[in-house]
């Protein structure tokens, strides 16, 4: 049997008082607890079934299929929601409550399951409970609703933590990917004696500019390069705030003797600069990749000259 | 601590040693501007690859040290400005514009023989 996958604990810290805050936002008076002990038996003489309710609902839907792949990690996923179902009537909802729902929110998110895949099944457990506390207080109608609508306070509270909880996971995810891509992305690389080119690809932002120019500085030097040449056409959107990086780069490298061509500026790009008004004259531009080579190898005195071969021509 | 300037040929060259107060780098001004009509120089050379810090002032100095010279005759390189040093000076927006630089003294002297066998009186 596959091991039950460790869980990480969450990145979210709940202080007591944003419990607080949250059972606020639900609006949880003390007459819902009361309400709540008073069911307190019916749901916990069910657990069992609305349990089996949960998760037979999720298994016929196929994109589940992850949450069933793992025989480990649903039985904890049971054990889990048998635990929940018993505190949601347990009248205590502080920290401890909370850290049980953020272990069950991390071990969905691990295994893939999705938030709206989750919402669902989760208003279809609230649907059984609702139908059973209204099934035992037949005679009691109003009661029945008011209790089930204490019971939705809880069952809200709850899907408050979870989703951000799979929000946060989702981020976390996100984040990672977009450092694996800045790691990714900013090879210098030496095409002759003392010339450089530097290829962009992608987004440039703040952190990214910065980083680039200074893996260009040091590339500068370590290869003693008298010429960049800095090819932009991979750069999805050139504004004036990454033409200010552009500027920045070029000034830094002239600072350390090198001088800068920079490449790949298409006709849409160019035009959009002449309209936000930024002033590119401080750049040595030239339109595509191998005008800017010609230019750099003018620069540093190379000639390049074909070889004439008659036999292949 | 006065900054020693060395004489190779026509030309003036200069390594800061260490991090210079405000009165060294006025000194300095001044003797290289004295300096460079003494000798003829044709070029002056400030090695600052030593430097791991450069304000407003020191740029704002070297920048007149550049013009100063170039008033007497000689043309000034700014070389081995440290990557970081560089980075940090265009993020302030000390670019050092209008002056010569070049990566390290190799280099300063190489650009210099360019610029003098030219005649070309063009900085930058």
């Amino acid at each position: 049997m596959p091991e039950a996958p460790s869980l990480r604990p969450s990145t979210r810290q709940f202080t007591d008082r944003d419990i607080e805050r949250r059972q606020r936002f639900v609006d949880l008076q003390p007459d819902d607890l009361q309400r709540l002990a008073a069911i307190k038996e019916l749901v916990t003489q069910n657990v069992e079934p609305f349990t089996a309710a949960f998760f037979d609902y999720l298994s016929k839907l196929e994109e589940a299929a992850p949450l069933f792949g793992n025989r480990a990690v649903l039985d904890q996923a049971k054990q889990l929601k048998r635990e929940h179902l018993i505190a949601m009537v347990g009248g205590n909802y502080g920290r401890a409550y909370v850290e049980q729902r953020l272990k069950l929110a991390l071990l969905y998110s691990t295994v893939g399951l999705e938030t709206r895949l989750f919402l669902g099944a989760f208003h279809h457990l609230l649907r059984t409970i609702g139908l059973e506390i209204v099934r035992q207080l037949r005679s009691d109608p109003e009661r029945a609703t008011q209790s089930f609508m204490s019971l939705e306070k809880i069952g809200f509270f709850d899907l408050g933590v979870i989703v951000d909880v799979l929000i946060d996971e989702r981020e976390r995810v996100i984040g990672l990917q977009q450092e694996a891509i800045r790691e990714l992305s900013t090879p210098t690389l030496q095409i002759r004696d003392r010339l450089l080119i530097l290829p962009i690809i992608g987004v440039l932002d703040s952190q990214r500019a910065k980083q680039l120019t200074d893996s260009l500085l040091h590339a500068i030097r370590s290869n003693r390069a008298k010429v960049v040449v800095m090819d932009i056409t991979g750069v999805a959107a050139v504004d004036s705030k990454v033409a200010n990086h552009l500027i920045q780069t070029v000034a830094a490298a002239r600072l350390m003797g090198a001088s800068v061509i920079v490449t790949g500026l298409s006709a849409e790009v160019a035009q959009s600069l002449v309209a936000l008004g930024v002033d590119l004259s401080k750049l040595n531009t030239v339109g595509d990749l191998q005008g800017g080579l010609e230019e750099a190898e003018l620069l540093l005195g190379y000639k390049v000259q074909r070889v004439s071969r008659t036999e292949s021509v | 601590m006065p900054v020693p300037i060395l004489k190779q040929g026509n030309t003036l060259i200069v390594s800061v040693q260490a991090a210079l107060t405000d009165r060294d780098l006025i000194d300095l001004k001044n003797d290289l501007a004295e300096k460079v009509g003494q000798f003829r120089s044709r070029g002056v050379i400030i090695d600052v690859s030593l430097l791991d810090v450069m304000d407003s002032f020191a740029t704002r100095t070297l920048r007149g040290i550049a013009q100063t010279t170039k008033l007497r005759g000689a043309e000034t390189v700014i070389v081995g400005i440290q990557p970081d040093v560089a980075f940090a000076m265009v993020q302030l927006g000390l670019a050092l514009e209008g002056v010569a630089t070049a990566l390290d003294l190799d280099e300063g002297m190489e650009l210099l023989a360019a610029r003098l066998e030219k005649g070309d009186d063009r900085v930058g």
